[in-house]
């Protein structure tokens, strides 16, 4: 049985095939029902305008799975984002109201603290061996505590800069929401970090096997922690733009993200445990994800019968196809 | 052969995997008190031919009947009820339970529903006393036991099932000597006992000192059965290998001394009281081997050495300048060079599910990258021409590394540090528990990269490896080197000997391997 492999080559379209995920296959297969569930709610749900509408939604969402997936794909979790997107967001905008200068670093300044969350996530999981889900779930509540402390619970009264209202709502190219184009950049980046850089490499060998990727002599805690650092940039990054969207930060705005983003990694087909998933597949879980709210708000049904359903559907879905060979 | 009635026969059995026979029309006897080796390299259909056995997979064709019924079973648990019972090679052990929960891990004691520690541990401690370890504590944490006691956890916990055929896969891999002895002990007393045994094994000179009939499988059939004793083992290896058998082991060189210093050299080295002042040189060009006992800070040393370890006391020379290597990363740098193929290659030297591909550029990234990213027609040139130098057998690179058969694996493990050009190469088992053919490609690359200017350390638990691949042979005792052998001096006599720590007065006896 051990010598299975050493049989003849696949023809090159078969091993094309072969490569494409079944989850992610799944996943646009699912994208395409909710589509058709919809279109016979509304008429509208399948014009452009609405299509393009939800993709704009779903940037939000995909720029914090982007790096909520690097850390996954480690075999750890970050569950600090509802902070780090709120931290992001309320950082950008006090920075925006001081002056011109604070208009011009709002955007770098909310991600740099982000990443500086996520950092600090970084240093306690890979040189302090704290487990992940542990220092995110503390250092979100530090954020948390830090962001009452500095607008006093209240919603701040600072509004996001014009660039960062650019950056969400702007249409730099004609009929391409710009948010869309800011995700679709980010996405591309991700895929070539993860393909073809030796730290995309070494992210999926820690999450297959920690062990090995450290006697074959690569620098794992650096990976770890730089992947914990990007995630929380990227979680950031996703404040920024919702402020910008919102016109301002408010508390607790973070707080719809931490499940959706999990989520949609996850029912993209990337393995829970690390090692293992592609971004074409983080992408259809954000696309999957966002449908999803938007169709159960279209069918007007109660908040309580939303969230019952949201839940029970990402269940249904991860049972038929989200769980994987160990 | 023998007249009794046959406890377990198999007839035509056969078994496909996609599009490959593993196992093609295979038949078998196997009868009561006799021990039946299995010989085969890997990929010749035995461990299929188990696995039908013990209900783990069902056959395509083909039938089985155990004491003169017609059997089939559906699953592992079947088997065993049925009486047949296997150790696999790889180890079933839950390392966080104790070792009594361990062996009743399927069926504890019960009394009122709830598990009954004391019984569990009387039938534990029965177990272990019948498989010749009644010194492991039956409370004792599976994780803290060596590798070799395991094993005997899971011979006591086969054992405890009362089998009639017990099948052991490789079951001796992990073994010292001593410990082999002991379980040969056993075996050979479950024999007279009326078991029926099939052993499987890489190791030729156990199958000689245990095997009552051998039987040779060769692409997924018995090529022949014949009684233990009438071949010699270069005709059993050419039955195996199917071409002629020459030499197990390739020449050694004459070395010279050329004044250099050594490449790699340890002066005082120890950590805690695992490892105690342990000084040698090893040159380049030279295969310096460990020797010993399992678990006598062989490991720890290769561990130490390559930069694993924390708090090392003593001093290691690098082309004869200090160095401290305070990680894998820094042990793998240019200016030192150094390689470690680790001991459990699923474990620590591979990523089963990656692929051929970044397996092999795991620890090579510097030759292929730069600032970070990964030039992709460097990458595959130099993995083309690993997979070609070090005959790697995979359809493509792209495969998952698990696809391949277990020899193959050890290859590329091997292969993913030669990317580097690592002058120092430290070895821990490399041929544990892989085919006779594999094994001899290792030895002749091994002494290829030494001609070449490599200097190699390896650790084996081997002695006819030691014998035959190694210039000189540290062995190891207690975290100590007892003895250095060199040359003729280095024979099987006195490797136990100063393995055991008794003194050997009659080693003038040597010669040449």
């Amino acid at each position: 049985m051990s010598e299975t492999t050493a049989s003849r080559p696949a023809p090159r379209g078969m091993a094309m095939l072969r490569r494409i995920d079944p989850a992610v296959a799944a996943s646009f297969g699912c994208i395409l029902l909710l589509l058709l569930v919809g279109s016979l709610y509304s008429r509208s749900f399948l014009s452009p305008d609405y299509l393009l509408q939800q993709l704009k939604v779903a940037s939000f969402l995909g720029v914090i799975a982007t790096g909520m997936m690097l850390v996954i794909l480690l075999g750890q979790i970050d569950l600090s984002v509802p902070w780090v997107v709120t931290t992001g967001a309320m950082m950008a905008c006090a920075a925006a109201a001081h002056g011109t200068t604070g208009a011009v670093v709002a955007i770098p300044f909310g991600i740099l603290c982000g990443a500086a969350i996520g950092l600090l996530n970084g240093i306690g999981v890979a040189y302090l061996r704290i487990p992940s889900m542990i220092i995110t779930l503390a250092t979100n509540a530090v954020a948390q505590g830090l962001m009452v402390a500095y607008t006093g619970g209240f919603s701040p009264q600072d509004s996001a800069s014009k660039a960062m209202r650019y950056l969400a709502t702007g249409n730099a190219v004609p009929g391409l929401p710009n948010a869309v184009l800011v995700w679709a950049i980010i996405g591309a980046v991700a895929v070539w970090l993860l393909s073809r850089t030796t730290f995309g490499r070494a992210i999926y060998a820690i999450g297959n096997r920690e062990r090995a990727a450290y006697l074959s002599g690569i620098d794992t805690r650096r990976v770890t922690m730089l992947a914990f650092a990007l995630s929380g940039a990227l979680s950031a990054f996703g404040g920024v733009l919702l402020a910008g969207y919102a016109s301002k930060a408010a508390q607790s705005m973070g707080d719809a993200y931490l499940l959706p983003s999990i989520a949609a990694v996850v029912l993209g087909g990337t393995h829970i445990l690390g090692g293992r998933g592609s971004y074409l597949g983080t992408i259809a879980g954000v696309i999957l994800i966002t449908l999803l709210q938007s169709i159960l708000s279209v069918m007007q049904i109660s908040e309580a019968g939303r969230q019952l359903i949201y839940g029970a559907v990402i269940i249904l879905m991860l049972l038929i196809y989200g769980r994987q060979k160990a | 052969m023998i007249a009794a009635e046959p406890l377990f026969r198999a007839e035509g059995l056969s078994k496909r995997y996609g599009g490959v026979i593993a196992l093609d029309r295979a038949d078998l006897t196997v009868h009561p008190g006799r021990i039946h080796a299995i010989l085969g390299e890997n990929g010749a259909g035995k461990s299929t031919l188990i696995k039908l056995m013990v209900g783990v997979v069902a056959p395509d064709e083909g039938r089985m009947t155990l004491g003169g019924r017609e059997v089939a079973f559906g699953n592992p648990s079947a088997a065993n009820d049925a009486g047949i019972v296997c150790i696999f090679q790889e180890l079933s052990l839950i390392p966080d339970l104790s070792v009594a929960d361990n062996i009743m891990i399927s069926r504890p004691p019960t009394r009122l529903g709830m598990i009954d520690r004391r019984a569990q541990r009387r039938i534990a401690e029965d177990a272990l006393e019948r498989a010749g370890a009644g010194d492991i504590h039956p409370r004792a944490l599976v994780k803290d036991l060596p590798l070799s006691r395991r094993q005997m956890v899971e011979i006591a916990k086969a054992l405890s099932r009362r089998p009639k055929i017990l099948i052991l896969d490789e079951a001796t891999s992990a073994l010292t000597a001593s410990d082999v002895t002991k379980v040969f002990e056993v075996l050979k007393r479950l024999r007279s006992e009326g078991l029926a045994l099939l052993y499987i094994s890489h190791r030729m000179h156990e199958i000689a000192e245990l095997a009552d009939d051998c039987s040779v499988f060769r692409n997924g059939r018995r090529i022949s059965t014949f009684a233990a004793g009438t071949k010699t083992d270069a005709e059993v290896i050419e039955l195996m290998i199917g071409r002629e058998y020459k030499h197990a082991f390739p020449d050694k060189p004459v070395r010279r001394a050329d004044g250099r210093p050594p490449s790699l050299q340890c002066r005082g080295l120890g950590w805690g009281n695992r490892l105690k002042d342990i000084s040698f040189s090893l040159h380049a060009g030279e295969i310096i081997g460990l020797g010993g006992l399992d678990g006598q800070g062989q490991r720890e040393l290769l561990l130490a050495l390559f930069g694993v370890l924390r708090d090392i006391s003593g001093d290691i020379l690098i082309d004869g300048d200090k160095v401290a290597i305070d990680s894998p990363v820094a042990a793998k740098s240019e200016r030192i060079g150094l390689a470690l193929i680790p001991e459990d290659r699923k474990t620590e030297g591979l990523m089963l599910p990656m692929s051929v591909r970044d397996n092999l550029s795991a620890a090579a990234f510097d030759r292929f990258a730069r600032f970070g990213i990964i030039d992709r027609q460097r990458q595959s040139a130099l993995i083309d021409e690993m997979i070609r130098l070090i005959e790697i057998k995979t359809a493509s690179p792209d495969l998952p590394v698990s696809a391949l058969s277990g020899g193959n694996q050890q290859k590329v493990v091997i292969a993913k540090w030669l990317m580097n050009k690592p002058r120092i190469i430290l070895l821990n088992d490399p041929t544990r528990g892989i085919d006779v053919g594999t094994k001899q490609e290792i030895y002749r690359l091994l002494r290829r990269l030494a001609d070449d200017g490599a200097a190699i350390l390896l650790y084996s638990t081997d002695y006819d490896e030691l014998i035959g691949c190694c210039d000189r042979v540290l062995v190891m005792y207690d975290g100590a080197v007892r003895r250095e052998l060199a040359g003729a001096e280095i024979t099987e006599r006195a490797l136990v000997s100063s393995a055991l720590n008794v003194d050997d007065s009659a080693r003038a006896e040597a010669s040449p391997a």
